[in-house]
């Protein structure tokens, strides 16, 4: 059931190699809750030098096993930083880990051969070379981005150079590809999702393709949290029978609870939350309810109850890391607490630290965190450290706790007098002492009576617990400031959305453990309607210890007397710049966030929020309980960039004629959904070395590039053009050859074409011909049996969307094809301006049924006639004509339409019969030559003929009369309301719009040059751009520069001389001279179609 | 943001199997007699929240809002990752949800 690894317990005692005399250095005797396997040493490497730590690591634990103190030096000043936390609530310990950048060394686990580099440094982070700038603070004031570098604005790309290379942290190795799950000691697979519940991806698929995977979930109610709270819940709900995902951010369940060894009740704490953890795990493999999600942080929670996050893949996934996405009907939040920072002089040195992180260093990873140590707390868990580290052996000289005399608990107090040490109530440390790491610090009463300074080398520091709001907050409840507890809470809950545990300010474990039976019990009820089982759970909630009240401490006494005190570790955002941001009026937490970059830095709202809102309300002189929270946005664990691209498949289709095209050495690429075929470059039978020229003049290539996007999706002429061009120039001297072959083909003798991603379409029923009239521009009422009927589809700006052939097969019953890239949204088009209506008809898509083959060129008759018994004769079958003709036994649909400007047959084919009329064609025309063609061809061919292709030659400005093809709009109609039509009327005579025209470029001397102009250049007249070139090419049969422009009305009059001109590139500017001539370039008479 | 729509078809589903198609602004105008300026305005114009019906758009949600609260909306969806329908629905804009019993018509 577990999709994350599941730790349960902490394995016995003896497995952990605990053996006196011989622990690793800087290690302590493991305890019972110990994670760390002393049998199981893994080398790694930091900064070059090797060291060893064991299974069960982090890299943060291993790294300060090893002596390591200084992690990285901070984002503006450089100043040295250390291990703070423990759960990548600062970004201090953001590391590179085997190339990968900004990885977590707190939640990252070490693995056998890693090899880990510290960031935002210049050599090693204990000396590093830019850490003189923490000295001009003076020059970075709050906001100083905003304010400074701006004059003399002539220097300003020098600073910018200077500023980007200081910046950001972490370099990016684009050239390097994440690895998969199982990354190692060696290469077992193991179980790969193992039993999970269905839904796991098969590894081998997603190990293949990439690294990434997804999983959709759905569940009754979803658990944030695996801690005693979200333990109880899912218990609770899942023995209502209600379907529960957990999900835990840790590699193992028990909260806060897993490395607490204390007796509580008769037992070690740590031993309920296993048992806990046990019977979770028993129940889910039991009845299937519950699904257990460990190493796996929530993101953000969305509307209606969508929870988001990502599962870390461990040893034995086939993924590195999964995202997912949970559907549930309720959630519980039960995501704890984590330590809000006290905010002191000098509080970044390392050596100060979280009490948890000194806690979970000792208790997880039997790590010492020191030999002597410092509190300075304000809550009773702390103080409980402070008792747990000194029978660990670390020295504690003294514990200040901010809150006054009383409020403690009685038996920690006399636990720490028994064990000699003094405890200072109302007091606080006021900074740190030391260079680059903690030698000691000063204390100071609160009210500022007195101060001492103590000698030490670990200062454990925090200002009380707050709790995790994010999942709450994104999920949509309102926060407000409990003055009881001095924490956020949830003012009003969303529907559906119950919380839990600690983080509602409980304390006690039985409480905490009971709210999440009682949010379980109402999770459930809220599911079902029906009554909870668990009817107890509100009363032992009442007769259990109640939230304590908390401590509303907003920094440490004799702040900022000459030294940094950091509200915002990750941004280098002090006290002083709070104080900054409120003078120079950003007063307010969330204007103060954007101006100072308080909380925008990898830790987010999470270390930073609350002390800036208490802080901010102090200085605008407004009472605590006016601390507004900023915005918590997700995601609230960052995933990697890789697992939200997701897995790199790439879906798409692929023509009934694939294989075919593929064993003629045709060169594909994406069009729409559809790999096509773009030229035949590896052709046996192309002459190499006939004729260097191609046909496009020397940019054919890239020219050419953008054929296959087609109408697929409108683009603005050639403005893309040079996308992707150093692939299209590497193939272009050989497209070049095959390119010209295949075009001459076409006008010479024949060719074949794979149409088969052209939309076909049937329509039938009693209004079909009424939705026809509605979305066609023509009138389809004179569309017949046996012709085939051209018009377009216009939207309600009359931009023209699409062409194709309407054929009428019977009464009521029509055949129509749409462009490839229209083919997908037609059936939603004509069911959209059908929507009131109310019309019988039916609309199938015939698209992928049916293939489509063309055969073109003068020679394409005979080569038919050989295959079939019909008369195709130019008098039984003339030009625009539909019949149904047998091939070998295959019936196809025939239409004689000419978009290449040839005779052409196009032969929509049943897809199963495409490959053998395809080879019967073949075979028939093998002794004139027959050859298939490309989409470049094809574009090159239609557009010597003038024919448009939506996209191309046609952008969202541009309507159907301003192509020139209003001759296709029935005026008289307006009985059907076609859409666009209205639009038509009204813009027909607009003065000054683009209209379509041709062009011939003028040769020789005085022409311009170099080379001859792309698609996208622009058409200048006088110093004013009057338009675009939408395409040109060099035609080979007429032997000179044609194209299509869209030019502002008056500009270009047929026999005008206009000016082509492209800016930059490595020629400069270059332009060139045009007459305007009407299209079509080639044919202008129509007669090779017709003949 | 993430909601679920209500499909007549095929009940409750993710929003991301369906297509926007806008506001409901009633049947498409009769064309004899209409001007630009009128199906410019059926074509472009928009419910703005707060500021009632908009002139010649017919829709069913007209009447300004108390207390200057976004209204709610009627309008189309397609339901494209599967049954291919077209249908109205009734949503809160300040929630993104669909209003009680306003899913799933045809």
């Amino acid at each position: 059931m577990a999709v994350g690894r599941v730790d349960v317990g902490s394995g016995s005692p003896e497995s952990r190699g605990r053996r006196e005399g011989s622990l690793p250095p800087g290690r302590l005797t493991p305890g019972p809750t110990c994670r760390v396997d002393f049998s199981w040493p893994l080398a790694f490497r930091f900064l070059g030098r090797s060291m060893t730590g064991f299974a069960g690591d982090t890299v943060a634990s291993a790294l300060y096993a090893n002596g390591v103190r200084v992690f990285g030096r901070s984002l503006k000043y450089h100043r040295p930083r250390g291990l703070y936390s423990m759960e990548g609530e600062s970004s201090n310990t953001l590391m590179e880990i085997d190339g990968v950048p900004n990885e977590c060394a707190e939640t990252t686990e070490l693995r056998e051969g890693m090899s880990v580099r510290a960031q935002n440094v210049r050599g090693d982070p204990k000396t590093d070379r830019f850490a003189f700038i923490d000295a001009f603070d003076r020059l970075m004031p709050a906001g100083f981005y905003y304010r400074l570098f701006h004059r003399p604005y002539g220097l300003w790309p020098l600073f910018q150079n200077g500023l980007r290379r200081m910046a950001g942290t972490g370099v990016l190795d684009p050239r390097r590809e994440l690895e998969g799950g199982g990354r190692g000691r060696s290469g077992t697979r193991g179980r790969a999702g193992v039993g999970a519940g269905g839904g796991a991806r098969a590894d081998g698929g997603s190990r293949a393709n990439g690294v990434q995977a997804e999983r959709y979930l759905n569940a009754a109610v979803a658990v944030i949290g695996g801690g005693p709270a979200g333990m109880a819940a899912a218990l609770a709900a899942a023995e209502s029978g209600m379907r529960v995902c957990l999900f835990e951010r840790r590699r193992w369940l028990g909260g806060h609870l897993a490395w607490r060894a204390r007796e509580f009740a008769g037992e070690p704490i740590h031993r309920r939350g296993e048992g806990l953890a046990a019977l979770l795990l028993s129940r889910s493999r039991a009845a299937g309810l519950v699904k257990v999600f460990t190493s796996s942080p929530v993101t953000g929670v969305w509307g209606e109850n969508l929870v988001t996050g990502f599962t870390v893949g461990g040893e034995d996934h086939p993924f590195r890391e999964c995202h997912w996405e949970c559907r549930a009907k309720v959630v519980v939040v039960a995501s704890g607490c984590m330590e809000r920072p006290l905010v002191f002089n000098h509080n970044d040195r390392p050596g100060v630290m979280q009490a948890g992180t000194a806690w979970r260093l000792a208790r997880t990873h039997a790590v010492s965190p020191g030999k002597v140590a410092v509190f300075s707390v304000a809550d009773d868990l702390s103080l409980e450290v402070a008792v747990d580290l000194a029978d660990l052996g670390v020295e504690v000289r003294a514990v200040a706790d901010a809150r006054e005399v009383g409020r403690q608990d009685p038996p920690l107090v006399a636990a720490l007098e028994e064990r000699g040490i003094p405890l200072l109530t109302g007091w606080a440390v006021s900074r740190s002492i030391g260079r680059r790491w903690v030698t000691g610090c000063e204390l100071r009463a609160v009210n500022g009576s007195g101060s001492r300074r103590l000698r030490c080398d670990l200062l454990v520091a925090n200002a009380g617990w707050q709790p995790r709001i994010g999942a709450l907050a994104t999920a949509g409840a309102r926060l407000a400031y409990c003055t009881h507890t001095h924490t956020f809470q949830p003012a009003e809950l969303p529907d559906g959305v119950f919380t839990a545990g600690s983080l509602t300010g409980l304390r006690d474990p039985r409480s905490i453990e009971a709210s999440g039976r009682l949010a379980g019990s109402r999770a459930a009820e809220w599911c079902s309607g029906a009554a909870p089982r668990l009817a107890t759970a509100p009363r032992e909630c009442e007769s259990l210890p109640a939230p304590e009240p908390g401590c509303d401490i907003r920094h440490g006494p004799a702040i900022g007397r000459g030294a940094k005190a950091f509200v915002d570790l990750d941004e280098d955002g002090t006290y002083k710049n709070v104080v900054e941001s409120a003078v120079q009026g950003f007063d307010v937490p969330e204007l103060a966030k954007r101006f100072g970059g308080f909380g925008l830095g990898p830790g987010q709202y999470r270390v930073t929020g609350q002390n800036l809102a208490m802080i901010m309300a102090d200085l605008g002189g407004d009472p605590v309980e006016a601390a507004s929270p900023t915005t918590v946005r997700p995601p609230l664990v960052p995933p990697s960039l890789a697992t939200l691209a997701g897995p790199g498949h790439d879906v798409h289709k692929r023509t009934p004629l694939h294989g075919e095209l593929a064993a003629r050495g045709a060169v594909f690429r994406r069009a729409g959904p559809w790999q096509r075929a773009r030229y035949f470059g590896a052709d046996p039978r192309l002459a190499p070395g006939v004729d260097r020229g191609s046909v496009g003049g020397r940019r054919s290539g890239r020219g050419s590039a953008k054929i296959g996007r087609g109408s697929a999706d409108a683009d603005c002429g050639g403005a893309k053009a040079s996308r992707g061009s150093a692939e299209a120039g590497r193939g272009s001297a050989k497209a070049g050859r095959g390119l010209r072959d295949e075009i001459l083909n076409v006008r010479r003798n024949v060719g074949l074409l794979d149409s088969s991603p052209l939309g076909k379409f049937r329509i039938f029923g009693p209004d079909a011909l009424r939705a026809l009239q509605r979305v066609y521009i023509s009138d389809l009422s004179k569309a017949r049996p046996g012709r085939c009927k051209y018009s377009a589809m216009c939207n309600d700006m009359a931009h023209v969307l699409d062409d194709g052939a309407i054929i009428q097969d019977s009464e009521r019953n029509y055949y129509f094809t749409t462009s490839s890239g229209r083919a997908g949204s037609t059936v939603e088009w004509f069911r959209y301006h059908t929507r009131h209506d109310g019309w019988d008809y039916h609309l199938v898509n015939l698209t992928d049924a049916f293939g489509s083959i063309n055969l073109a060129g003068p020679n394409a008759r005979g080569v038919l006639e050989r295959v079939t018994g019909d008369d195709v004769s130019n008098e039984a079958f003339p030009y625009m004509g539909c019949r149904r003709i047998t091939l070998g036994g295959v019936e196809v649909r025939c239409l004689r339409l000419g978009f290449v400007g040839e005779l052409s047959y196009e032969l929509h084919v049943p897809s199963s019969y495409c490959q053998f009329v395809w080879g019967q064609l073949m075979d028939a025309g093998a002794d004139l030559g027959i050859r298939p063609f490309g989409l470049e061809a094809q574009y090159c061919l239609r557009a010597e003929k003038g024919h448009v292709i939506v996209g191309a030659e046609s952008e969202a400005r541009v309507t159907l009369t301003d192509l020139g093809m209003g001759w296709l709009w029935d005026r008289e109609d307006t009985a059907s309301k076609k859409v666009g039509a209205p639009a038509l009327r009204a813009c027909e005579k607009q003065p000054g719009r683009m209209k379509l025209v041709g062009f011939r470029v003028e040769e020789g001397a005085g022409s311009g040059g170099p080379g001859s102009p792309r698609d996208g250049a622009l058409v200048v007249d006088g110093g004013e751009i009057v338009g675009y070139v939408c395409t040109t090419r060099r035609s080979e049969v007429l032997g000179w520069q044609y194209g299509m422009a869209l030019v502002r009305e008056g500009h270009a009059v047929r026999g005008d001389r206009i000016r082509i001109r492209e800016d930059g590139g490595r020629g400069g500017r270059a332009t060139w001279s045009a007459t305007v001539v009407d299209p079509p370039f080639y044919d202008p008479a129509g007669e090779r179609l017709r003949a | 943001m993430t909601f679920r729509l209500t499909c007549p078809v095929c009940g409750k589903r993710d929003i991301r199997e369906f297509t926007f198609g806008g506001q409901e602004r009633g049947p498409r105008p009769e064309q004899p007699g209409l001007s630009a300026e009128e199906h410019f305005r059926w074509v472009q114009f928009r419910m703005i929240p707060g500021a009632g019906a908009e002139a010649g758009a017919g829709a069913e949600d007209a009447g300004a809002p108390a207390g200057g609260r976004a209204d709610t909306r009627r309008e189309w969806w397609y339901h494209g990752q599967g049954c291919g329908v077209w249908f109205r629905t009734t949503r809160d804009p300040m929630t993104n949800r669909e209003v009680e019993g306003g899913g799933g018509q045809g």
